[in-house]
């Protein structure tokens, strides 16, 4: 039986404002798990707080809403606890970024084959407008009245430099390729990052909507960008803020076994010494 | 002519509903009224269904209300959506679009038929006077003015006030559709006329919200510095100090998280200035490890936790009185904090200072649990005089102390001299570990219990603050009503209906809820037959926490139930009255009355 | 191309028609989709254009549908929903809470004109005789609804002097 989009589309209205980006990015999700096949029931879609955050309940897979921040460390729960599942994490660039900031390395070394989708608009919306870790320097927002003293992240390219194996970014501007990226993360055997430039369309400028996104973005592929290549990846990467680059900044050609597979071969190897459960205690008898 | 006024509107996002009870409020604010306006809304973040609630009195105003007065209601599909929290009854007066197509007479009203109602083409009204249907929220200020006489000089003045900025056309068209719905009230006035009356006196009045008025308090009381996070619904007090902070040379960071925003500010006072966070339950629960830190080295911090639905993410937009297990207990160890509860945005200023005083006093993170409704509350008080208010300072080491400083040198009081970086002679080791006199790491079980004593012992005087406990009427009546925080409000209008109702009753209103002063409450309990300690919160945390120091008289039992369903003065005093008739047959200490 | 995996130069008719269904198809669930959220934010006058638009997509597509099933009865069809990409759907970055009929209708026309786009550029890709006839044909369509939301526009009276912004409540928090 093929799967289309509508099977991954939940009856729960989004409460999203008109206009919002993350409307593309739940159907370019939508479309990619159709794609990719695996049905609603294996697949578990974990997110934070946020605008962005509310995702998973409009998918019809197994969502967890979790706290703040915190979408990592339930995904690779689920994850190692359950391996064969299809796990999703996804989240706002403050939840990602800034509360959850800390949990972001370790996810990419630990390499569990889930796929982060990030929906960056620079910006706290489900709060009221308040300055993100992504919002430009000079940002006037009501947390920083005069304008932003800080230097904003590049989620890009930290995300690199702590070592994940496939980091794209897209823009719902261009549909077809967003959709693509988030297919080839989800297939990719690792742990996949995507950052999604989604438009605030209530706290951000009119002028820095989608419309201008179609005009500003810049496919890495008519770029000439090698994605097998570390080094041009972090170059690239460089430019975020400042051009919209789109597609696969970087994949690694030779992905690291997942920390799920070691899991798996270790306990294929301990597995035959395993005592009966109801023999545990003999471990502790003194001979 | 009548002496209080409950008005509620409802709409959607796009029609301006709570920009006119804003509106409203300001401008009876400024003739003198006593008000109150509160929010609520669905959970879309624009264009959802929008209502609130504004109060208007002679006299001052103490919570909300109950059943509206008047019921505004741009269609009825949102104003159905608040159910409860728009209670319409048999003297409200209606007023409707009526575009709707409703009949006057067929209202979705199930059970209620009210005093009068009126479908007002609000939209034609505003479309043909103002030369648009969107300034019907303008066109219901212009009714409310001619039919009950409130605001109809403040509101064209506050409106020109605020709409400065944009062009004189936006203002003139507001003014033309205030005059024609005037004319229109006039035209068709109600059957029984009931104006509000003029207040007596027009006396200056502070109008404000609970989050404004808590940071504003922090500003007065020396805070030199601000960090934290954004959270519903305390946010207003890191967007107040982001524009005022500067002005008094101090320093404020949207930190990354919840965590580091107490660390910052724990930083902050380690330098020996003056610090607060603000948050709401979930931030608290994250805050929790730092609040424990800056207890054991004796810093003081305050942490102002904005009280929401819960548990966890909860109900964010909405009230609840839930955290105070959360607040005396979340600490791993031996810890005791100071916890204070404002009840409203008038005390939350005073409140609020006092919170600082007693951190620099006591050397210690003292916790303000405010709540969701005073802090998103707008209300008129009177000016407070700060010249009343005292203001504390830590008490920093002399010379002859820095000559062998002990950070925590046992003294009588249990309060040692604070120093602090770039103060020369001061250096010592602040941590987490548990420590000597000196500061240095141990795990001497002695001296443990020693610093264990101290940090308990320095804050006994807080046994005796008669003073932050409030007590309305007659201090020896057997029947007692206690109430805290957003309740209270609620509870001191029950306690005028009981009195009337010919009931010897007291209401006790503690501001301290932690540590608990056995004094005051052994002295308001003194003689009591029974009583209700009603609160918003699943277990009645409160009751729950004073049987845990004193026993409470036999026929006192808890009235608490799950936020987001507000008293209302009428079912407390009903069920005190039950409790009085029950008291001999009923078990003693259950949680839940029937 | 707002198409994928779809080559114009060996198009069949049969297959071509199934695009075309698509088109409505794919435009009309995507003005649902916008009324839904008009109708969940409050904005009657787009949600009802918006509905009305979906209706006027699918009696297009069941016009189609109908054609293909004459000419091709229900042969399996070699284009999916896959393959599209809101060919003539109107982006979701189109709508806004507050919008008023007439930014609804020029939606609307943008989204015509979109579609025009995609057949006029198709066109001198196309090969077969009787697929560049259905492109003509549907290219043709476009202009005309183009037309008509052009006169349903010059009917609106001037959305007013004052935006929505001028009266409308602050953006909530949620949490």
């Amino acid at each position: 039986m093929t799967l289309t989009a509508k099977d991954f589309k939940s009856d729960l209205k989004p409460i999203w404002c008109p206009g919002c980006g993350d409307f593309g990015v739940v159907q370019a999700m939508y479309r990619a798990l159709a794609a990719i096949g695996r049905p609603p029931h294996e697949i578990a879609f974990v997110s934070g707080i946020g605008c962005s955050s509310r995702i998973p309940g409009y998918t019809t897979a197994y969502g967890f809403n979790s706290v703040h921040g915190r979408a990592l460390p339930i995904a690779q729960g689920i994850k190692l606890a359950r391996p064969q599942l299809l796990v999703l994490a996804a989240g706002g660039d403050g939840d990602g970024f800034s509360i959850g900031g800390g949990h972001v390395p370790h996810a990419i070394r630990r390499n569990m084959d889930i796929t982060y989708v990030v929906m960056d608009n620079q910006i706290y919306g489900l709060t009221k407008g308040q300055l993100s870790p992504t919002s430009p320097r000079g940002l006037q927002t009501v947390t920083s009245v005069g304008g932003s003293l800080e230097q904003p992240i590049n989620p890009l390219l930290y995300v690199l430099a702590y070592g994940a194996g496939f980091v794209a970014q897209g823009t719902p501007a261009d549909m077809a390729g967003l959709t693509s990226i988030i297919e080839e993360a989800i297939r990719y055997p690792g742990f996949a990052f995507v950052n999604v430039q989604s438009p605030c369309v209530t706290y951000g400028r009119e002028d820095q909507q989608i419309k201008a996104h179609r005009e500003q973005m810049k496919t890495l592929v008519s770029l000439g960008h090698d994605a097998t290549n570390m080094a041009d990846a972090l170059a690239r990467a460089q430019h975020y803020g400042s051009e919209l680059y789109t597609g696969v900044f970087y994949k690694n050609p030779e992905p690291p076994q997942t920390f799920e597979a070691q899991a798996r071969e270790r306990q294929t190897q301990l597995g035959p010494s395993a005592r009966p459960r109801d023999r545990i205690l003999d471990m502790f008898r003194q001979h | 002519m009548t002496t209080d006024l409950v008005i509620g509107m409802a709409g959607s996002g796009g029609d301006g509903i709570v920009s006119a009870g804003e509106a409203l409020l300001s401008a009876a604010a400024s003739e003198g009224y006593h008000a109150m306006m509160t929010k609520s809304f669905g959970s879309q973040i624009r264009g959802g269904e929008s209502s609130c609630r504004v109060r208007l009195s002679t006299e001052p105003v103490l919570n909300p209300g109950g059943t509206l007065d008047v019921a505004v209601a741009l269609n009825w599909d949102d104003f159905l959506k608040f159910g409860g929290e728009l209670p319409v009854g048999g003297n409200t007066v209606v007023i409707y679009e009526s575009k709707t197509g409703v009949a006057p007479d067929k209202l979705p009203l199930t059970g209620v038929v009210p005093a009068e109602v009126f479908p007002v083409p609000l939209q034609d009204l505003a479309k043909e006077f103002a030369g648009t249907e969107k300034a019907k929220n303008t066109v219901i200020l212009g009714l409310l003015a001619g039919w009950f006489g409130v605001g109809s000089k403040g509101v064209l003045a506050g409106l020109k006030k605020r709409l400065a900025k944009k062009g004189p056309e936006l203002f003139e068209a507001n003014e033309r559709a205030f005059q024609a719905a005037l004319r229109y009230a006039s035209e068709h006035p109600l059957a029984r006329p009931r104006s509000l009356r003029a207040p007596p006196k027009l006396l200056p009045k502070l109008l404000t919200d609970g989050n404004d008025m808590c940071a504003a308090a922090a500003i007065f009381a020396g805070c030199q510095f601000f960090s934290g996070y954004p959270i519903t619904p305390s946010t207003e007090i890191m967007q107040f100090m982001s524009r005022e902070i500067w002005k008094y040379g101090g320093a404020l960071v949207q930190c990354e998280d919840e965590i580091a925003g107490i660390g910052a500010a724990v930083g902050a006072s380690f330098a020996g200035k003056k610090a607060m966070t603000a948050t709401s339950g979930p931030g608290m629960s994250l805050k929790a490890e730092m609040m424990g830190l800056a207890t054991i080295a004796e810093l003081p911090l305050v942490i102002v936790n904005v009280q929401r639905g819960g548990p966890s993410t909860g109900l964010p937009t909405k009230t609840e009185q839930a955290d105070l297990f959360q607040a005396v207990f979340s600490a791993h160890g031996d810890v005791a904090r100071p916890i204070l509860a404002p009840t409203c945005v008038a005390d939350s200023f005073g409140l609020t200072v006092e919170a600082f005083n007693m951190a620099e006093e006591y050397q210690t993170p003292v916790i303000i649990l405010s709540d969701q409704e005073i802090s998103q509350r707008k209300e008129t008080c009177d000016p407070i005089d700060t010249s009343t208010l005292r203001v504390i300072d830590r008490l920093v080491p002399g010379p002859a102390e820095l000559e062998d400083y002990k950070r925590y040198r046992f003294t009588e009081s249990g309060v040692s001299p604070i120093s602090h970086p770039g103060m020369r002679g001061g250096n010592y080791l602040a941590a987490g570990i548990e420590h000597n006199e000196h500061g240095d790491p141990t795990a001497n079980g002695v001296m443990h219990a020693r610093m264990n004593g101290k940090r308990f012992d320095k804050l006994r005087p807080l046994q005796a603050r008669k003073d932050l406990f409030k007590v309305y009427g007659d201090p020896d009546a057997p029947f007692a009503l206690v109430a805290w925080g957003s309740t209270a409000g609620v509870a001191r209008e029950a306690l005028a209906l009981a009195q009337a109702d010919g009931l010897k009753a007291k209401l006790m209103v503690p501001y301290l809820l932690f540590p608990v002063a056995i004094a005051a409450w052994t002295s308001f309990f003194a003689g009591v037959q029974a009583g209700l300690i009603v609160e918003q919160s699943h277990q009645g945390q409160l009751h729950k926490l004073l049987r845990m120091y004193l026993d409470l008289p036999r026929g006192v039992a808890s009235f608490a139930r799950s936020g987001a369903n507000p008293f209302q003065p009428k079912e407390i005093v009903a069920k005190l009255r039950r409790r009085l008739d029950n008291q001999r047959t009923d078990r003693d200490g259950q949680p839940h009355e029937e | 191309m707002p198409t994928k995996g779809i080559d114009y130069r060996t198009i069949s008719l049969r297959d071509a028609l199934d695009l075309a269904v698509l088109v409505e198809e794919e435009a009309k669930e995507r003005y649902l989709e916008l009324a839904d959220q008009m109708a969940l934010h409050h904005t009657p006058d787009a949600e009802g254009f918006f509905r009305f638009m979906a209706d006027n997509e699918d009696k297009h597509r069941v016009e189609l549908l109908e054609r293909r099933h004459k000419l091709f009865d229900h042969q399996p069809s070699g284009v999916t929903r896959e393959m599209l990409f809101d060919v003539e759907a109107p982006d979701y970055s189109e709508a806004r809470v507050f919008m008023t009929a007439r930014e609804a209708l020029e939606t609307a026309l943008r989204s015509e004109t979109k579609a025009w786009t995609f057949f006029d550029k198709v066109l001198p890709l196309l090969l077969d005789i009787g697929v560049r006839g259905l492109f003509e044909e549907l290219r043709a369509e476009e202009v005309h609804h183009q037309e008509l939301v052009r006169r349903e526009l010059a009917k609106l009276p001037p959305d007013d002097a004052f935006c929505h912004e001028d009266f409308a409540d602050e953006p909530v928090g949620q949490d």
